[in-house]
């Protein structure tokens, strides 16, 4: 501690805040061109432009701030993996320092949270308030709800070092926050007790990151609790550890991938499904909208149909990934030290994927109908006449091509970014996010100047099959000249270009099959050839092709 | 067979072990028809490489003081014969050596030296073993 | 600079089982490794010295595949590790320094995943390194001790019996007792017929132990490569005496190291006795004491001094 003389950073909180400073300056700096970016659209918007670029535009903006605004707050987060790299939680070393741990913990908390506070206000009274022309909720209230969420994910990082499950605890908060926060705009008794709700919740923040961190200081969670050690022990009653041996290379390798990976998909759909669907029951219910509706339905339909598939497009980057807790992209010695080619270590990444998305789907199957039982809702069964024309069991067997296809269609949003992020490098991660935002940016504009300009609309679907012909061609050109590449390079066997290659041509012509069939029922032929021309396009296969090529970069540096 | 091995000894840990045996041998720690541990669980014991004790044993052998069979894939050793003055004499020149040259970087006269040499046998006549 | 004492066989032996020849390499500006050539045949241990970033990694890595050769040529068991990963990774086991397990594992699913890719595993002598090493096949590896940890690593790289076994300092921040059971591993491994180990130790009494050759490299140099005795031998620790104290440090041609003070001076010299009482008389002094060196004090006086 100083006292006078020195300049204000040379106290214990001058020292924090000027780690946070020097370690996150080109996030500070990312932020702020995508706040300036943004104010730059809303000048433009509102100087009047016309529905397509305005699109664009508020698309562009949306990007930033949701980027911008998670990255602050992970800035702020004051987390760090452990020397040992067994948690995530406060950075040790302070620890130790003479600084009591009030200190410790407000002064993180209180920076972050005023931080990410006024960042949130400032968005929202320059941008997100001009463009919505609404003002559905107090920006105070979500400004608070925000701060709330966020001491509460400090709190339990802080405090729950080695505890199993804590990542479920801190999704049950997070929706605690979700159902709090949109209290106000459910018409019932609760909403004039929100405020004194959310003041409990921030208090009881500070309170659990007081006592969590102190008990740290103590050392109490210095070695695995009781509870951890019986759950590390659990599995013990049914392996001890050695059970049977894998099969061969790529069985031992799925596994590994299964293991790190599998069942997160499926465990954020189902997490987030156990808690929109009975929400949306609830609005329904509020709302005064009769659920006999046909309306309802297909918002119900919706609904559950998006959420794996947007959640699929946001993991894109996270397939790549080998190991979470490494601080580098490389690949992890104890991968890139086995005798396996780089193609077999891919293909273990694409069959698990595959594996994970079907999982997925049916835990939304399963998921749905069990709020359907529990909700007494199964009487919307017998609404299925009114939405397809056909018999309940002709729909139900029909389903299921299209369930095939929504899993081809997740795991094909899981895939699709692995070649940039198997080579390690984040700049190329980076170049193709922001590919990948352009790419889905410009769509949006096509799709848009389509709707608004019938000329436009009509010279591009005139044009449309011959556009998919060509582009189907350049791919399957590139896909070769990747794939030869790779032989002569020995990363990949013949096997695993043959199982892509199959695999890519089987999905594909089970797209055009049913989409004959549906199209042929539906009586739009003439439907037909953009549809199998644009699903063979959709399913990828230049980006798997390199997948191994850019491993190699990776593993061989 | 107890040998110790010293790495801060000028001496090859190869040579070491051979003038151990030896000073064993001479000593009748060593019997004629005693067996030798193998090289490997020798090896293992010092915490040396095999390829050392092997390079030992093989010396040992030339030398006559061992001999290596086969049996039932590890090689067992016996002692065979018993050092001759001759060749107890030559277990002593390279202590002798050492001495020598010390002596000499001292500045002491060889008289002198074997003075030392009685007086310190007199020293040790209770404690002195055949 | 020119290394010496080269011993090894020569390139063209048919038995070399590593074949690192004319091998660079840059991280930036700083130079990793310099024209490093060593040719390791088949059976022998080597043991790589020199102090923290003399490059000793650097080289393993090359052998492993991890890094690309940019100039130079590196060749295990004839093959090219980065065009070829699989033909050289399945006869080759590693530990690397900082052991790289996965701390999600568990010990016994670390092992079943390793089994997964080598058909010469040996689930008895596995088994049996499992009780001798005292692991929890249950236990999450990132709960282990270092030690266990390294014996973790160590058994998943032995029990496959491979021909090349390739150790990064094995032994680093490990209590007697746990580099015991590592070297005893290791020696039991060399007495196998024909398998070859290199181990990179900082540990010099472990290397003068079980190790046949000894490279040496200092700031990606190779100062030293040959048999150990041979290296060994090849120096003398001297106490030269002044008539006239000389009134800076001497400077004693082929020495490698000179301390001391007045008319007393230290020197290490590489070379025979001969040629150092001959370097002595040019400088006025005489050899009063002289023995040989450990590896320790010829690996410090060589990459602390200025070298010949």
């Amino acid at each position: 501690m100083s006292h006078g003389g020195t300049s204000g950073w040379q106290t214990p909180i001058g020292a924090m805040l000027w780690e946070i400073w020097g370690r996150r300056k080109v996030n500070f700096a990312f932020h702020t061109i995508a706040l300036m970016v943004s104010l730059f659209c809303v000048r433009w918007i509102q100087h009047g432009t016309n529905q397509v670029v305005e699109r664009v535009l508020v698309m562009v903006m949306l990007s930033c701030f949701l980027g911008a605004y998670f990255d602050l707050l992970t800035c702020f987060g004051y987390i760090e993996a452990d020397a040992r790299k067994i948690q995530l939680g406060y950075p040790a070393r302070l620890l130790l320092k003479p600084v009591s741990t009030l200190r410790l913990v407000l002064v993180p908390m209180l920076v972050g949270g005023a931080i990410v506070a006024t960042v949130l206000l400032i968005w929202n009274q320059y941008i997100l308030q001009p463009l919505a022309h609404t003002s559905a909720l107090n920006p105070y209230w979500l400004g608070a709800i925000v701060v709330s969420f966020f001491w509460w994910m400090q709190a339990l990082a802080w405090s729950l070092p080695l505890m199993p499950g804590r990542s479920l605890i801190m999704l049950i908060v997070a929706l605690i926050h979700l159902g709090v926060g949109i209290l106000p705009l459910l018409p019932n008794s609760l909403s004039g007790w929100q405020w004194l709700i959310l003041v409990v919740l921030l208090v009881s923040a500070v309170l659990t990151a007081w006592t969590g961190l102190g008990l740290m200081r103590q050392g109490k969670w210095d070695g695995p609790s009781r509870l951890n050690l019986f759950w590390n022990r659990w599995p013990s009653f049914h392996t001890t550890g050695m059970r049977g041996k894998f099969g061969s290379a790529f069985a031992g390798q799925f596994w590994l991938e299964w293991r790190r990976q599998g069942l997160i998909l499926p465990g954020i759909t189902s997490g987030i499904m156990f808690v929109i669907l009975p929400l949306i029951f609830l609005v329904n219910q509020q709302s005064g909208v009769p659920a006999q509706g046909a309306d309802f339905v297909k918002i119900l339909l919706i609904l559950t149909l998006l959420v794996p598939l947007v959640i699929s497009s946001m993991m894109g980057a996270t397939i790549a990934r080998f190991d979470q807790l490494q601080a580098s992209n490389a690949l992890p010695v104890y991968i890139g030290a086995r005798p396996i080619t780089n193609g077999g270590l891919v293909i273990a990444k694409l069959a698990m994927a595959l594996a994970s998305s079907a999982l997925t789907w049916l835990t939304v199957l399963v998921v749905a109908a069990f709020w359907l039982v529990v909700l007494q809702r199964h009487w919307l069964i017998s609404l299925i006449p009114d939405v397809s024309p056909f018999h309940v069991v002709t729909t139900a067997i029909g389903c299921v091509p299209i369930l095939l296809l929504l899993i081809l269609y997740t795991w094909k949003n899981l895939v699709a970014g692995i070649g940039a992020g198997l080579t390690g490098r984040r700049w190329v991660v980076g170049i193709f996010t922001g590919w990948k935002a352009a790419s889905a940016i410009a769509l949006v504009g096509l799709f848009t100047a389509a709707k608004f300009n019938s000329d436009f609309q009509a010279a591009l679907l005139h044009w449309l099959p011959e556009l998919f012909f060509v582009a189907l061609v350049a791919k399957v050109a590139v896909a070769f000249a990747i794939f030869s590449r790779g032989l002569r390079q020995n990363v990949i066997t013949s096997g695993c270009v043959g199982w892509i290659a199959c695999g890519w041509l089987a999905a594909g012509f089970f797209v055009t099959g049913y989409a004959g069939l549906v199209c042929r029922a539906m009586r739009h032929s003439d439907l037909w050839l953009p549809i199998t021309l644009g699903g063979f396009l959709i399913l990828p296969l230049p980006d798997l092709a390199i997948a191994p090529l850019a491993l190699t970069w990776n593993r061989h540096r | 067979m107890q040998l110790r091995i010293s790495i801060q000894d000028g001496t090859p840990i190869y040579q070491q072990i051979v003038e151990q045996v030896k000073y064993l041998v001479a000593a009748g720690r060593l019997k004629l028809g005693d067996d030798i541990p193998p090289i490997r669980v020798l090896a293992e014991q010092l915490r040396i490489n095999p390829n050392t004790v092997a390079r030992a044993y093989l010396e040992l052998e030339r030398e006559g003081i061992f001999t290596m069979r086969q049996g039932f894939g590890t090689k067992l050793a016996q002692v065979k014969v018993l050092l001759t003055r001759r060749e107890k004499l030559r277990l002593l020149a390279e202590p002798a050596d050492r001495l020598l040259t010390h002596a000499h970087h001292l500045d002491v006269s060889l008289d002198e030296v074997i003075a030392l040499l009685r007086e310190r046998d007199a020293a040790m006549q209770p404690k002195s073993s055949q | 600079m020119k290394s010496t004492l080269i011993k090894f066989p020569s390139p063209s032996s048919a038995e070399a089982i590593i074949a690192v020849s004319g091998l660079s390499r840059q991280f930036g500006t700083k130079k990793a490794l310099n024209e490093v050539s060593i040719f390791v045949p088949r059976g022998s241990v080597l043991g790589f010295v020199g102090e923290n970033g003399a490059g000793k990694t650097t080289l393993i890595k090359h052998l492993l595949g991890s890094l690309k050769a940019m100039t130079g040529s590196v060749r295990v068991f004839g093959l090219d590790p980065v065009l070829d990963p699989v033909g050289v990774l399945s006869r080759v086991g590693y530990l690397s320094e900082r052991r790289d397990l996965p701390g999600w594992m568990r010990v016994g699913e670390f092992i079943r995943y390793t089994q997964a890719f080598y058909p010469g595993w040996d689930e008895r002598y596995a088994s049996q390194l499992l009780d001798q090493f005292q692991l929890d096949p249950v236990q999450k590896i990132k709960t282990l001790s270092q030690g266990q940890q390294a014996k973790t690593g160590l058994l998943a790289a032995l029990a496959y019996r491979p021909e090349l076994l390739i150790l990064d300092e094995p032994s680093s921040g490990l209590d007697p007792v746990v580099r015991r059971d590592i070297l005893e591993a290791i020696i039991r491994t060399v007495a196998d017929e024909g398998r070859t180990v290199l181990f990179s130790s900082h540990l010099l009494d472990e290397v003068e132990r079980v190790a046949d050759h000894v490279v040496m490299l200092h700031q990606g140099r190779v100062v030293l490569n040959g048999r150990t005795e041979e290296v060994r031998a090849g120096h003398i620790s001297a106490l030269l005496a002044f008539a006239q104290p000389p009134g800076a440090s001497p400077v004693l041609l082929g020495a490698h190291a000179v301390t001391g003070f007045g008319s007393e001076w230290r020197v290490l010299f590489g070379g025979s006795r001969t040629d150092l009482v001959t370097a002595a008389a040019l400088i006025g002094a005489r050899v009063v004491e002289e023995r040989t060196p450990t590896l320790d004090e010829i690996l410090v006086a060589r990459a602390g001094g200025k070298g010949s």
